[in-house]
Parts: C-alpha cells; sequence; structure tokens
C-alpha cells in the first residue's frame, strides 16, 4: 500500500512538474509565441460555411480554445502540431482549423483567439446583397458601461453560462418604460455558440427590438473568467400586478467528460479543477456539444395601474416624461396651398405609445392625416423626438391662426397626469389668384372665432323646416319585426296563387282531355243497350247525343257544349238522321217520349254508325 | 280557370296597392303626429336649436337621428357637417354604399318595395294567361323586380345606421371593458362612431379612423334608440 501511494506521489509530482515547466514556460514564451488567424472565404453567404485556421508558432504549443462570438458558430474540423528541434532549441507549431457557420448576416469581427493576435473579420451576406450595417462585427468593441446597477448572477448549465437582468426600477406603471440590460455570460470554452437572442418569459411585458450588436466584455465570476454580451434595450409593463419577470437564452454548450470527484487517478488531490478545466478538456478533445437554455433569476416587479382619478379626456396612453412644441413649415401661403404642422414630442418613454394630438378639418383649415417620424437620442429608443407633419391646407385668405393642440401623458416620476398645450401659430394666408375656385373665399374672422362662416359671423344654420308627418318609430320599417313579416306573407300569397292557377289549369286541361276522348263504341252501346232494357228514353237519347256531339264538335271545331240542335239542323238540314236523333232527344226530355224496342234498336243503329262508320247500317 | 288566376292576379295587386295608399297616407301630413320625436322635421329642428344653443353634441345626435329618415335632405347633412367641423370631429363613418344606398326616406322605400313584390308577382301571375298585353306585363313585371331592388338597396345601406352612436361627451376608448383600463385614444364628444360589441356598461367602438376601443356606454347615445319614446329624452336629460 505505502508503494502503491509512493508510486502515486511520485506521479503526481510528475505531473506538477510537467505542468509547471509548460505553464512557465507559456508565461515566458508569452512574447515570443506568434500567432496568426486567417479565415477564408472572408465573405460568404447566409447559408455557406468559411473555415477559420489559428495558427500558434512558438517554443511551446499553447492552449487554443475556439472563439465566441454571436451569430457564428465554429466547429473544430481539425488539429496539426509540428515541433522541430534545431541547435537543441525546440520550436512548436500549431494549427486549429474551425468550420465557421453563420446564424444571421452581417460583419463579425472574431477575435484573436491569443494573444497578440489580430482580429479575423468575416462578411456575411442575405444571399442576393450585401451584409447589413452595423452588424454583429461590432459585438468585439466593448461599448459603453450602463449606469444601471448590478443584478444577481445565478449560473446555468453547471457554470457554463449565466443570464441575468440590470434594471433601474422594480416599482412602475402599466405602459411605463424602463431601460434594461440583458447580460448572458459564456465561460470562455465551455459555450460554443449562442442560438438565438434572450427572450422574455411570459406576457406581461414586451421588450424593445434587441440590437444584433452585443457589447462585449470579460469578467472573473468567482475566480472564473466569463465572456460577458451585454444587450442594451427597453422593457414595458403591460398588466398591473405583482409580476415576476426571467429571460432565456439558448445556447450550445460543450459537455465534459469531467473526472468522478473520489475516483481514479487523481482523485483528492486537486487535479480534478484542472482536468476540468475547458482549455485543458478542448486541448485535449474530450467535450461534446449540447443545447441548453439559460433562465435568469427571477425579478419581482409591482406594476401599478395608470390611475383614473384626473386622467385628461385626450389621453391617448403615452406614459414617460415629455415636452411638446410646434411649428409651421411656412408663416406665409396662399388659399389652397398645402403647409405643413409640425408637432414634436420629445422626452422619455415608451414613443410607440405617443400619439399625435391631430387636427382636423374646420375652422378654414382643411386637414390631412399626419405621419410621424420616431429620432432616437439613445441606442434604446428610450430618449429621443416624435415629430408629427400634418398638412393643413386654409381654405379662406387672412392673418390665420393655426388652432391650439393639446397633449398629455402620465408622468410616473410625478404620478400623476400631465397636459401641455401648444401656442396658437399663426400664417398669413395670400389669397388665391383671380378666377380660382377659391377665389370666392371670404377673409377669415379673426382668431379664436368660435365659428366662422362664411360671413365671418355667427354660425349660419340653414333654416328650420315645417313640421310633417312622423313615424312612430325612429327604426326603419325594413328592421321592424311587424314589417319584416309581410314581405314573406305577400310572397307565399303569391306562392299559393300561382299554385292554385297552376293546380285549376291542370284540372281544365284533364277535364277537357275528358270531354273530347272518342267514345267507346262498345260502350256505349252496352250503354244503350242498358236504357233501352230499362225504357229510360230520356237517358237512352242523351248517351247518344252526347256521344254525337264529341264527334260532330270535333268535326267542327266547336266545343262539345256549342253542338246544339239548332246548331245540327243549320249545318246537317233538318231531315238528317242526326237532327232527328238531336230533336228526338229534347223531346224525350221534355215530353217523356216512349219508345218501342224496335224504334231503340234503330235509333242505336243510327247514333253507332254516326260516331263510328265502321258499325254496319 | 284562367279567369280565376286572372282575378287573382288583380286582386293581389290591388291589396298590395291598397297597402302602399295606407302606407302613403300615414306618411302624409297630419294635423297631430303621433310621436313628434321621430318627424324628421322635427328632429332636424331641435338639432338646429340645440345647435344655436351650443350642445353641438346633442344636434350631431339629432342631425343624425333626423337623416334616418331624411337622408337626402340637404339641410340636415349641411348643418350636420357644420356641426361637426364645431365640434372638431371628423364625418362619421362613411361609405360610397352608405351614401349613394340610403337616398330617400327608408320607410317609404320599404313601401315601394311591397308593392314592387305585389306589382311584379301579379304580371307574372297574369302573364300564365294568353293575353294581347303580354309586352305590358313584362314591362310591369321588371318595374316591379326594379322597385324590390331599389328597396333591397336602401335597406341594405341603411342597415348600419342600426349600429351607430354619437359620444355626447368625450370618453377615453380604453383597451378593455373595465373601469381604468389603458386608453388607447380618445373620442370626442360629438362622433359618431360604430358599435360593435357590448359588454356589461361598455360599448366596444370603431371610429372613423378606424380604431377600436371600449368606451363606458354612459356616454354614447344610439342614432337609433333601442326602445321608442323617451331615448331622446334620456340623451338629452344626460346631456344636460
Amino acid at each position: 500500500m505505502s508503494i502503491l501511494k509512493s508510486v502515486k506521489s511520485f506521479a503526481i509530482g510528475t505531473f506538477i512538474a510537467v505542468i509547471s515547466c509548460m505553464a512557465v514556460a507559456g508565461i515566458a514564451l508569452g512574447d515570443g509565441t506568434t500567432a496568426l488567424q486567417s479565415i477564408e472565404p472572408s465573405t460568404i453567404t447566409l447559408g455557406g460555411s468559411a473555415q477559420l485556421t489559428i495558427t500558434a508558432i512558438g517554443s511551446e504549443a499553447p492552449a487554443i480554445t475556439p472563439p465566441m462570438v454571436p451569430g457564428l458558430e465554429f466547429l473544430a474540423v481539425g488539429q496539426s502540431q509540428q515541433v522541430e528541434i534545431i541547435n537543441g532549441v525546440a520550436s512548436s507549431k500549431t494549427t486549429v482549423t474551425y468550420q465557421v457557420t453563420p446564424q444571421q448576416a452581417g460583419v463579425f469581427t472574431i477575435p484573436s483567439a491569443l494573444p497578440g493576435g489580430e482580429p479575423a473579420v468575416l462578411t456575411v451576406n442575405r444571399g442576393n446583397g450585401p451584409a447589413p450595417p452595423g452588424g454583429a462585427g461590432q459585438s468585439a468593441q466593448p461599448q459603453a458601461s450602463s449606469s444601471l446597477p448590478a443584478a444577481s448572477t445565478r449560473q446555468g448549465a453547471s457554470g457554463a453560462a449565466f443570464v441575468r437582468l440590470r434594471l433601474a426600477k422594480h416599482d412602475l406603471y402599466v405602459g411605463e418604460m424602463i431601460p434594461v440590460d440583458i447580460q448572458v455570460g459564456a465561460r470562455d470554452g465551455m459555450v460554443a455558440s449562442l442560438n438565438g437572442p434572450p427572450m422574455l418569459n411570459g406576457d406581461a411585458f414586451t421588450l424593445n427590438k434587441l440590437p444584433e450588436n452585443p457589447s462585449r466584455t470579460e469578467e472573473i465570476i468567482d475566480g472564473k473568467p466569463f465572456i460577458v454580451f451585454t444587450w442594451h434595450t427597453a422593457l414595458v409593463a403591460v398588466k398591473p400586478g405583482t409580476l415576476s419577470l426571467t429571460v432565456d437564452t439558448p445556447l450550445t454548450v460543450r459537455v465534459q467528460s469531467a473526472v468522478r470527484p473520489g475516483a481514479g487517478f487523481f482523485s483528492g488531490s486537486g487535479f480534478e479543477d484542472l482536468l476540468n478545466d475547458p482549455a485543458f478538456q478542448n486541448f485535449f478533445g474530450r467535450s461534446s456539444q449540447r443545447d441548453v437554455t439559460v433562465s435568469s433569476a427571477p425579478e419581482t416587479f409591482t406594476v401599478l395601474p395608470l390611475p383614473a382619478e384626473g386622467r385628461p379626456a385626450d389621453f391617448s396612453g403615452a406614459v414617460g416624461k415629455f415636452a411638446v412644441s410646434t411649428d409651421l413649415s411656412q408663416d406665409k401661403a396662399g388659399v389652397g396651398d398645402p403647409i405643413t404642422l409640425r408637432t414634436h414630442v420629445s422626452g422619455e418613454g415608451d414613443f410607440a405609445r405617443v400619439d399625435a394630438p391631430v387636427l382636423h378639418d374646420g375652422d378654414g383649415w382643411k386637414a390631412y392625416t399626419p405621419t410621424s417620424k420616431f429620432t432616437a437620442a439613445d441606442e434604446i429608443g428610450y430618449r429621443g423626438e416624435k415629430t408629427f407633419e400634418q398638412p393643413l391646407v386654409s381654405t379662406r385668405p387672412g392673418e390665420r391662426a393655426v388652432p391650439e393642440t393639446d397633449f398629455s401623458w402620465f408622468d410616473p416620476a410625478t404620478r400623476r397626469y400631465e397636459q401641455a398645450h401648444t401656442p396658437p401659430l399663426t400664417v398669413a394666408i395670400a389669397p388665391a389668384p383671380a378666377g380660382s375656385s377659391l377665389a370666392s373665399m371670404p377673409p377669415a374672422a379673426s382668431p379664436g372665432a368660435a365659428a366662422p362662416t362664411g360671413n365671418g359671423q355667427a354660425p349660419a344654420w340653414r333654416p328650420d323646416h315645417p313640421d310633417r308627418g312622423a313615424a312612430s318609430s325612429l327604426t326603419p320599417h325594413y328592421f321592424q319585426p311587424e314589417f319584416v313579416a309581410l314581405p314573406p306573407l305577400l310572397l307565399v300569397a303569391l306562392s299559393t296563387a300561382w299554385l292554385w292557377i297552376r293546380q285549376g289549369e291542370r284540372s281544365a286541361k284533364t277535364a277537357r282531355s275528358a270531354l273530347a276522348a272518342p267514345p267507346s263504341i262498345e260502350s256505349l252501346a252496352n250503354q244503350m243497350d242498358g236504357y233501352a232494357a230499362a225504357g229510360d228514353t230520356e237517358s237512352f237519347f242523351d248517351t247518344g247525343r252526347a256521344a254525337l256531339r264529341r264527334v260532330l264538335a270535333t268535326k267542327w271545331g266547336l266545343a262539345p257544349t256549342d253542338v246544339t240542335a239548332e246548331e245540327v239542323i243549320s249545318r246537317l238540314g233538318s231531315d238528317s238522321e242526326i237532327s232527328r236523333a238531336f230533336l228526338l232527344a229534347d223531346e224525350a226530355t221534355y215530353s217523356r217520349l216512349k219508345l218501342s224496342a224496335p224504334d231503340f234498336q234503330q235509333w242505336k243503329r243510327i247514333v253507332l254508325r254516326n260516331v263510328d262508320d265502321r258499325v254496319p247500317t | 280557370m284562367r279567369r280565376g288566376g286572372f282575378v287573382v292576379g288583380v286582386a293581389i295587386a290591388l291589396v298590395g296597392l291598397g297597402v302602399c295608399c295606407a302606407a302613403a297616407r300615414a306618411q302624409t301630413p297630419a294635423e297631430t303626429p303621433r310621436a313628434a320625436e321621430y318627424s324628421p322635421a322635427h328632429l332636424y329642428n331641435q338639432a338646429n336649436a340645440d345647435a344655436r344653443a351650443g350642445k353641438v353634441a346633442l344636434a350631431v345626435l339629432e342631425y343624425e337621428r333626423a337623416r334616418v329618415l331624411a337622408p337626402a335632405d340637404p339641410d340636415a347633412r349641411e348643418n350636420l357637417r357644420h356641426a361637426r367641423e364645431l365640434a372638431g370631429v371628423p364625418a362619421g363613418p362613411d361609405d360610397w354604399f352608405e351614401r349613394y344606398g340610403r337616398f330617400a326616406n327608408p320607410n317609404a322605400m320599404y313601401w315601394i318595395g311591397i308593392a314592387g313584390l305585389a306589382l311584379g308577382g301579379g304580371c307574372l301571375l297574369m302573364l300564365r294567361r294568353r293575353t294581347p298585353t303580354r309586352g305590358a306585363l313584362l314591362a310591369g313585371m321588371i318595374l316591379g323586380a326594379a322597385m324590390v331592388g331599389a328597396s333591397l338597396v336602401n335597406a341594405a345601406a341603411t342597415f348600419p345606421v342600426l349600429s351607430e352612436a354619437v359620444a355626447l361627451e368625450q370618453a377615453a376608448a380604453g383597451v378593455s371593458p373595465v373601469e381604468g383600463a389603458d386608453a388607447l385614444f380618445a373620442v370626442p364628444a360629438a362622433s359618431t362612431v360604430r358599435v360593435l360589441d357590448r359588454h356589461q356598461g361598455f360599448d366596444l367602438i370603431r371610429d372613423s379612423q378606424g380604431r377600436e376601443g371600449w368606451v363606458s356606454a354612459a356616454n354614447l347615445a344610439p342614432v337609433i334608440p333601442s326602445s321608442a319614446g323617451n331615448d331622446s329624452v334620456s340623451s338629452r336629460a344626460a346631456i344636460r
């Protein structure tokens, strides 16, 4: 056991000696090491990739860790080392090659991986155009430090990264904008890439658009170096209450094959930290990559609603500290000439909630829809000036006054609503040239007149009307239930009438068809035989006459009812059989004529013969 | 049977004409109007009186109401424009269809539509009878259809008026129908807005610029009151 301990102590001692030598050599050769860094190609399009080559030439091989630039992903693709000993002096050349894949377009400055090296610049185009100006390349340049108080740091991803917020205050009003710094710290060598901008958790706040160029600084936290990216932006609370806010950031970390504590050859020796050091592990290629999301420590806010008391009627939602001024594009114009009323709202706050104090048509002015332009005075859009430009046209000549405008806002500092009144502006309006349609416009009333009219006097209202008929309701008949029912009722009545007429026409047609149908000889003979057997002379002749009528009506083109005895006599003569049959039929109806059996048979044959020529006589 | 159809058609046409005559009689001058506040002339005159007294918001409301029954009245239109100028508010929600579709008294147009329906339907019925006046019947049918069409256009153009309201006082349009909600924009007095929804004493309105927000219903008076009779009085009391 003691031998084993001795061997272990020897090994540790030897390792310490080697590492110490390496470290001393590194320090000693720090100034003598030449670092070269190049990227090929230096301009690519989004979706492509470039190769970053880092070369260190010196007496010893330094540890090279991949650089970290937001928007770029680095993947080690090759490493070579060449050691030469000339005249007993060792010289090492270490080359590490990374594949660089951009996640966004821009101009990226990749800091040197080794002290004393020159940064490399990579330009990434969108594909069909140049890279946007002010890209992430600026990120390497440290920016002005924020005056916001530092926040607590809660590390995530096993200490590889952290996200923290720096805020000016935690008590605010709905709609109030406050500056905020979002800081993402990445431990050098342990974070491969940032996979997106920081994002708010929840819907109680809105965040201004994050700049593409976070500032980059270095910070030592708990003795460990971090690269800290800072986004300066502004936060707006959108609902009241006690609210908690966190910020998430997606990133890729290098997961190291850590030496388990208490196990292995170096346990309890103090070498675990050394072995877990990212530089050490990267050098020996003992890490893999994993996507994680790191969240900030929750920040609690007290968000108050805007007070209802004292709220001006024209309050449009602006919260902050503002000043308002107006001016005109010119002080002289002609009738019908456009002039521009510029309203400047400057100060600090959420300018997205600043609405224009708009003038409307009237008072001899024709007003058009204003346009707005915001000029930020800082990088986050918290301070600045919003200018509204509203074109106006005077329809009357004279010394005209542009009406005053009011603007109100809520000031969180004073905790009350503030109002600003712009002073009246005057402009000299020259009459329109003779012949113009505007030339007949009379001069305007003096500025401040309540209701100028065509004659500059009190408003000229059109005269009253004589009272006429009235309606019981203002609701038009179209939309009153009792009237709404009338058109459908009328439609139903019309439809019913249509159907009724159609049905009647069908019935009449059927009846006409039945009336005009040729009688069956057999049925007619049977019918007449029946009446003859019964001695019913009237029915006998009625049946025969009806059959003759149908035949004659068809022959003569008359209605059966129009075939009367007179009509038959006039057409066939009184001596014809048919005429005599018609006369006998009338006689049978009125005089109870009695016939013998042979007479019945004779008249039957006459009828049948005239109904159908095929009947033998 | 043909005679029967002809008689039915004539009867329906006569009924339609009779209804129209009755309606026209109801619209003719009467010595004692049933509800003077809904006479267009009375509303117009009252609006003039309010305008002269400086009650511009109330005047705008009454001009709007007068224009419901007399949309083509040039005096009401001009005075309404003038009142809006005085109040500094833009014209109410109006589009070309509404402007040209509301060309006549909607009640008269309603009866014209009914008469057109009776005329067209009667002519159609009579066309079933073979008659030498077929051309005249066809013309009558086309005329009836035109009358019905005009009435329908007028109804469609009048329909949006049902949801219009006038702000009697300046009000703030908020993001939600609760007291103390964040204000989105200001609704000036006398502006005509369109009410899209109602919720617990608040109206969701859309102004002439297309902006939407919740306004306390107490600040608005509907152009067409929900119940006949006392709305004019209540809104007047509210403004006073």
